[in-house]
């Protein structure tokens, strides 16, 4: 391993002598429109694109989610290897998705989340040629599509309760922000609140309500809610929308909430409040209140000692890099869960990550691809062995 | 029965996309490629060109030899991104500066020829949107796996910008159809079958560009098609479908003074050919009006029909790439 610390700021200008071939990448994978559940056409472009970089082995497994192979030097005898990024974007397909260069950024809608993972992913196999790195274990390069949102994982879930066999370690790529180290998930439940009223004039309602503001109604409740600091707990209302014009009452209105937590009893005990707050305003106002479950998640962590986190300080330290931890709701919390140690790691640096003129800078890119590699051979030399 | 021009002369860029073979021919018959990209002001685009094409058709597969920026005198950062990304810039003013100075593309092109070796040449608009290398591998296509093709141009279906999100789904070549094409319907009806004569991107032969004349602005579309047509005929051209070409509208106004400058260099043309006789001489200006607090304002753009000599009747030209043959007029035009 400290061979290749030593070895590991020199990657970063070889990486930028074939900068064309990542960009392409990332360009020609990143403008094709993929939000979850759409995520056919990208799909069938990073295909070609890992094909044409001549990863060892390309396919589509069942759940169309595409993976290629750079074939490890053990010949089967250690278990694989991960690198995991998520194709699907926020990004509507109807956005114009035509990035823009400039010297040292890319603009474009979804660049940072996470168009510009996958065009690294389709690069490694060319980027390890190039650097003439060799692995013992396989590494399988996977795009999962249905990741976000209400793909609710089921991508990554899939492909790791149908892999064959023990996997060693897996590094999940995000785009943003470089130096981020998540090594551990909080539990989540994601939820949707609906409202709607019914359009006829009933006996039951004097005056007929508005769900925009029932909807009101049950936010006040939620923020009288005790929260914890520890375990820390907390709810994220993230999205609201309903009502058709200014001058009508809305019927119809939809609230977007999380319930994030260290603890998987906090996470219930919340959505059981939730749920008790939403059926009383529901049956106090005769309103069609209803709670939807998006997706949940149970909390995991690998802790700081665990050898794969320490090594990765140490690698991120040898590339200048400070590390910030922070939890990842992604596909990290589904290999945790598993038992499989991995780490999800920010790839460079950016702004406006969910906006259409999201930016990325291109020369922290290389460190970020460094950093990759390093966490890569320190999983193969052993670091998740034990 | 011989199949018709366009039957036999057109392809699509899918039949080109085994790039190997592209280089497999490139090397048997021993010929060099230059991309040109001719700019004005292009930031927000010429990047993406340049990285796609280096990427694609360079370093992954060596079909292109070098790639060339000719610029008319961008004010924005077009030259430095170009230069950033490994393209051989060059500012137009600055190539063969005895011969003084124009604005246009044609300039930029003509001068192209100087400033690049390849013994092809292809040139790409350098706004294309949703540029792939497909739209350089699929014009060099033709040239290289088709004997008689010297000359590939493209088209598409071409969807135009509308405003910063949305895009029209099928549309653009409005002066395609209200201007060249009811010429050529009267005057070289054959040429019909080139679907879009304006498309901005094509790949030459240079023993044929280099013996044409080019009209320094919108023209030299026009004109390369009607003096290759009556040097050497239609079966020396190609055209590609290359889908979808996504570049920035321009609105009316602009399109009629485009047209203004195909008309004036069709009509030299035509007259040159005996095929019509003009009794007058044609004013320069185009006149477009606006209304301004109440009056209208006119507003004159003068076009002076500038055209540059074949490249080939340089002798600075035939010095650098005919040496040893100073007084020879140089390539042999092709035979159709």
């Amino acid at each position: 391993m400290k061979a290749i610390l030593k070895k590991l700021p020199g990657f970063v200008n070889q990486i930028k002598d074939i900068q064309e071939v990542i960009i392409s990448n990332i360009l020609l994978i990143g403008q094709v429109p993929a939000p979850t559940h759409h995520e056919a056409a990208r799909i069938e472009i990073f295909l070609e694109r890992l094909a044409d970089a001549q990863a060892d082995y390309c396919a589509t497994a069942d759940f169309n989610i595409p993976t290629g192979i750079i074939r490890g030097t053990s010949d089967g005898t250690r278990p694989p290897i991960f690198v995991v990024a998520h194709m699907d974007t926020f990004m509507s397909a109807e956005i114009d998705h035509n990035y823009v260069i400039t010297k040292n950024t890319i603009t474009g809608p979804g660049i940072l989340d996470n168009s510009v993972s996958v065009g690294v992913l389709a690069s490694l196999p060319v980027i390890c040629r190039h650097l003439n790195l060799k692995f013992e274990s396989d590494i399988v390069l996977a795009g999962v599509p249905q990741s976000i949102g209400k793909g609710n994982l089921q991508g990554i879930k899939h492909l790791i309760d149908t892999w064959n066999g023990p996997i060693r370690g897996a590094v999940i790529m995000e785009g943003e922000e470089l130096g981020r180290l998540s090594y551990y998930s909080e539990g989540i439940i994601r939820g949707e609140i609906i409202c709607n009223v019914t359009a006829t004039n009933g006996w039951e309602h004097r005056y007929k309500p508005n769900a925009i503001i029932i909807l009101n109604k049950v936010i006040d409740e939620i923020l009288t809610m005790e929260l914890p600091q520890r375990p820390l707990s907390r709810i994220i209302i993230g999205k609201i929308n309903g009502g058709f014009k200014h001058g009508v009452i809305a019927y119809d209105a939809r609230l977007g909430f999380e319930i994030q937590s260290d603890s998987e009893h906090m996470v219930r005990r919340m959505h059981s409040e939730i749920k008790d707050i939403v059926s009383g305003i529901g049956h106090e106002h005769h309103v069609s209140l209803k709670l939807d479950i998006i997706s949940s998640l149970t909390p995991a962590n690998l802790g700081f000692r665990h050898p794969l986190v320490k090594t990765t300080v140490t690698v991120m330290k040898t590339l200048g890099l400070h590390p910030v931890t922070d939890s990842s709701e992604s596909e990290l919390s589904i290999f945790l869960a598993r038992k499989i140690p991995a780490i999800t790691l920010g790839i460079t640096e950016g702004k406006n990550v969910h906006k259409e003129n999201a930016s990325m800078k291109i020369t922290p890119l290389f460190t970020g691809i460094s950093q990759i590699l390093g966490v890569l051979k320190a999983i193969d030399s052993g670091v998740c062995d034990e | 029965m011989n199949k018709p021009w366009l039957i036999s002369n057109t392809f699509h860029h899918s039949e080109f996309k085994d790039i190997k073979a592209l280089v497999h021919a490139k090397n048997q018959q021993q010929v060099t490629i230059s991309l040109c990209l001719p700019t004005l002001n292009e930031e927000k685009t010429i990047a993406k060109e340049i990285i796609i094409m280096k990427s694609e058709l360079m370093t992954r597969f060596p079909l292109i030899d070098e790639i060339v920026v000719v610029d008319s005198g961008s004010t924005d950062n077009t030259l430095d991104i170009a230069a950033e990304y490994g393209a051989d810039v060059y500012a137009a003013k600055d190539i063969l500066p005895h011969m003084g100075h124009y604005t246009g593309k044609g300039e930029n092109l003509w001068k192209a020829l100087f400033v690049t070796s390849g013994d092809i040449l292809i040139y790409l608009d350098a706004d294309i949107k949703n540029i792939h290398h497909r739209f350089a591998y699929a014009l060099i296509g033709p040239l290289l796996l088709y004997e008689p093709i010297k000359y590939a141009k493209a088209f598409y279906d071409r969807p135009i910008t509308l405003d910063q999100q949305k895009i029209r789904a099928t549309g653009g070549g409005r002066v395609t159809e209200l201007t060249i094409r009811p010429l050529f319907s009267l005057f070289f009806p054959e040429l019909t079958q080139i679907l879009q004569p304006l498309s901005g991107e094509y790949a030459g032969y240079r023993s044929l560009l280099e013996n044409i004349a080019f009209p320094i602005g919108y023209g030299v579309e026009t004109s390369m098609i009607l003096d290759i047509y009556e040097k050497w005929g239609l079966n020396v051209m190609a055209q590609v479908d290359l889908d979808r070409r996504i570049h920035r509208n321009q609105d009316t106004k602009a399109l009629g003074r485009m047209a203004f400058v195909i008309l004036q260099t069709f009509l030299k043309r035509i007259e040159k050919q005996k095929k019509i006789k003009l009794n007058t001489a044609l004013f320069n200006e185009m006149i477009q009006y606006r209304l301004t607090h109440g009056d209208y304002e006119a507003e004159k753009f003068n076009f002076a029909g500038t055209e540059r000599p074949a490249m080939i009747q340089l002798p600075d030209y035939r010095e650098k790439f005919y040496p040893h043959r100073p007084g020879d007029p140089g390539a042999t035009p092709p035979t159709a």
